[in-house]
């Protein structure tokens, strides 16, 4: 037993903690948060150049083959900005899509500009009835000869506005099973507009008779999800890992507050009643951590790993949506201020609750794994 | 990291040997009780005994120092000692021994040479059981306001006072006593620790008639005592730590009791209650039901967030990492979880959670046994507010400087 980082992982923490701490700082974050697209002019270029978009995907793809624990002690860093962008997007959930549907032919023609950031994919998955599972998708991509032609939407896309390219989940027709086909994000007929409101970086994708080459099916047509699956679940603990530094911040930022704040003459975190607020912060902090690090040391040693995976997603989900309303509890009236920082974290643990499964689902799950649901 | 606990060659060869060395020293006539309110006294001589026959090999205290009667064994080799034992539904020690297991570590900071050489080897090898005495008539929480006083008259200790809610069934050969030296003294420097030894003359122990007393899981305590001194003469070098000293002295002692060790098993009802949820009868489980399943599922997570809490903490102490507000988060998780699933045991199994009638009990009665004691658990080692209170202070939040941890072994 050894919960210590490796040498390699604190290397990564270091640099990518160098990295929040100058160039996303607070101010650099509201920046970007009023103008999102800002972060692929030169900031993403950075995080290539230190190698971060290569670490999820092996060396023979032109990555660095790094464990999942070194690529999630990297989100950790990145989740304490939050830092947005399409990193897990692209680097990390899509790469592991492509390692697990692609041809080898595909892999070598886009992994290896993933992995230097050249290329970015994002995942369209769900749609107007909002679900991460099968039966909520219903695109169709009708058959025109070798091609396909797709018309519909994507909805609550996450990080599509930095993509150049798209990995679309779609129906043969209706009723038959699941494809994924490649979309050039700048083609001809697909129009991706980001969504405004209490959210970072989602948008919605509409597809207007797009062509889409038999050469982009991705995977056993008619037959995606198993193999989309398994992507999902090596990928969800590097997520977590986000949101647990997301929980870290907020709970600075709280503990920190919490001593310069006067009231009544004294410091606000003398009171039992923000005390408490405090204890929850660190217990959801705590909580998230421990379920996604044991999710990905079981990951990377290769023991099932796949009810560790579902816990830690509803936990890490969960424990940051509640870890920022504990925050705002501490901070009243400056927390709600968005020049202070708070709220970007409050937007970005409702942004990430659902993607890839809200808590509720993976509870679901859950239950399978522990042999409780009748068969 | 790896949170394996089973890793090398070395490390299964090590789980063999304790296997063994268990097959053929764990005496066949132990039995369990699941309350260990009802453990006989034949019942307890049969782990005092195991408890020698472990002190004997180094593993009655795997992690304390070979020259006190410890095993000096590393982290992972405890670890194995610990969870092979507990699969016996035992623990280490196999019997109740809080004074041992508190005032060990606190010796070994506080004591001197010659305190080690005499008090610690008995305790490593199992050949005395010992109490802890803290709380008292007025004194719960407030720790510091003791009123049990240890009065110097000559090369003795004159102890005159009362300690509740303490000790176990089967009485004890000592006592890790915090008493009042300086009456007159200032709050927080007038305290000392005494190790008594309990046949003196002039202590007398009345059992307590409590909802439960002894925390799941083999090593728990049984019935509860009132303890009354009466002029009981201590020898002064009983006093460990320092006249007057004995605050600092708690701040070790107290480390230990609010979770800073760790534990690497936990909560095995919640396990077999679900083991019991999937079992099918005439054709029904009760996880069958949608909403059932739910509540298992929830009641899963809150067990293994506070198992992983305690994996931390284990590691934490047995790597002699820095610590700060973690001891106190896992007691607080432990003790709120507890009672959080035993309302969900509640929900999913109805009144079945309530008996202890031999033909309608789930498992044994342990369901029932859980209930009550989850109830009870909340105040033994500081109740949940003072956990709350501790983990503020070690954090700093709303002080410039955090609470330094006691220095653990």
């Amino acid at each position: 037993m050894d919960l210590s980082l490796t040498e390699t992982q604190s290397l990564i923490q270091e640099s990518a903690r160098d990295f929040v701490k100058g160039d996303c700082n607070r101010d650099a974050l509201l920046k970007l948060d009023r103008n999102p697209g800002a972060i692929m002019d030169g900031l993403w270029q950075k995080m290539a150049e230190l190698g971060w978009t290569g670490m999820a995907i092996p060396e023979e793809y032109g990555g660095t083959g790094n464990t999942m624990t070194d690529v999630a002690v990297l989100c950790e860093e990145l989740g304490t900005g939050p830092v947005p962008g399409p990193l897990f997007s692209s680097a990390i959930l899509c790469a592991r899509v492509l390692l697990e549907s692609a041809t080898d032919a595909q892999k070598k023609a886009w992994l290896p500009q993933v992995a230097s950031g050249e290329r970015v994919f994002a995942l369209a998955l769900t749609e107007d009835r909002f679900g991460w599972t099968p039966e909520r998708i219903r695109l169709v991509a009708q058959r025109d000869g070798k091609d396909f032609l797709l018309t519909g939407a994507k909805v609550f896309v996450h990080d599509a506005l930095f993509a150049t390219d798209l990995l679309v989940l779609v129906r043969a027709q209706s009723g038959s099973g699941l494809s994924m086909v490649r979309v050039d994000a700048k083609a001809k007929g697909v129009a991706i507009r980001a969504l405004d409101g209490f959210l970072a970086g989602m948008s919605e994708v509409c597809f207007e008779n797009v062509r889409v080459n038999a050469a982009d099916l991705v995977g056993k047509a008619d037959a995606a999800w198993d193999a989309l699956e398994r992507a999902m679940l090596t990928a969800i603990p590097a997520l977590c890992a986000y949101k647990v530094g997301g929980c870290k911040a907020v709970f600075d930022l709280s503990v920190n507050y919490s001593r310069e704040r006067l009231q009544f003459g004294q410091t606000i975190g003398r009171f039992p009643r923000v005390q408490d607020h405090i204890i929850h912060i660190v217990n959801y902090l705590d909580s998230a951590r421990w379920t996604t690090y044991e999710a990905l040391w079981k990951l990377d040693s290769g023991i099932d790993a796949t009810g560790g995976v579902h816990m830690a997603k509803a936990v890490a989900s969960e424990s940051y949506l509640r870890a920022c309303d504990f925050a705002h509890e501490v901070h009243a009236g400056m927390g709600v201020i968005r020049e202070y920082g708070l709220t970007l974290h409050t937007k970005m643990s409702r942004t990430l609750y659902h993607c890839l499964g809200a808590p509720k689902l993976h509870r679901k799950r859950l239950e399978s794994v522990l042999g409780l649901a009748p068969k | 990291m790896d949170f394996a606990i089973e890793d090398t060659a070395e490390q299964s060869a090590f789980r063999a040997e304790v296997r063994a060395w268990l097959a053929n020293n764990v005496s066949p006539r132990i039995e369990h009780s699941v309350d260990p309110c009802d453990m006989s006294f034949e019942q307890y001589q049969l782990r005092r005994e195991l408890g020698r026959r472990l002190g004997a090999q180094g593993w009655l205290y795997p992690n304390m120092p070979k020259e006190y009667g410890g095993g000096d064994l590393a982290a992972e080799k405890t670890v194995i000692l610990y969870d092979e034992i507990t699969r016996l539904g035992l623990a280490l020690p196999p019997y109740y021994d809080a004074g041992g297991r508190m005032s060990a570590p606190t010796i070994l900071v506080w004591g001197t040479e010659e305190h080690k050489k005499r008090f610690l080897p008995p305790i490593c090898r199992g050949e005395v059981r010992t109490w802890q005495l803290l709380t008292e008539p007025g004194a719960g929480s407030d720790l510091a306001g003791v009123k049990t006083t240890a009065i110097r008259d000559g090369d003795v200790y004159v102890v005159n006072g009362q300690k509740v809610f303490v000790g176990s069934s089967h009485g004890a050969d000592y006592s890790w006593t915090i008493v009042v030296t300086d009456p007159k003294g200032e709050r927080h420097k007038n305290l000392s620790w005494l190790m008594i030894p309990m046949d003196l003359p002039g202590i007398s122990v009345t059992p307590l008639d409590l909802l439960a007393t002894g925390g799941e899981g083999g090593s728990g305590s049984g019935i509860k005592n009132s303890v009354f001194f009466d002029n009981v003469r201590v020898p002064a070098d009983h006093l460990i730590g320092g006249e007057n000293n004995g605050w600092k002295v708690a701040t070790t002692h107290l480390e230990v009791e609010h979770g800073g060790m760790g534990r690497i098993s936990d909560r095995r009802v919640v396990y077999d209650f679900i083991d019991f949820c999937r079992e099918r009868h005439d054709g029904y489980a009760i996880a069958d039901d949608p909403n059932a399943r739910e509540e298992i599922v929830d009641m899963y997570i809150e067990a293994e967030i506070t198992r992983l809490f305690a994996l931390r903490n284990h590691w934490l102490s047995h790597t002699n990492q820095p610590r700060s507000y973690e001891g106190a988060q896992y007691s607080l998780r432990r003790k709120l979880s507890g009672l959080d699933i035993s309302e969900k045991m509640l929900r999913i199994a109805g009144p079945y959670a309530l008996t202890k009638d031999k033909r309608w009990a789930p498992l044994n009665g342990t369901v029932e046994y859980f209930t009550r004691d989850a109830i009870t658990a909340l105040h033994p080692g500081a109740t949940t507010d003072i956990q709350k209170v501790i983990i503020a202070r070690r954090i700093g939040i709303g002080r410039a400087e955090r609470e330094k941890a006691g220095t653990l072994r």
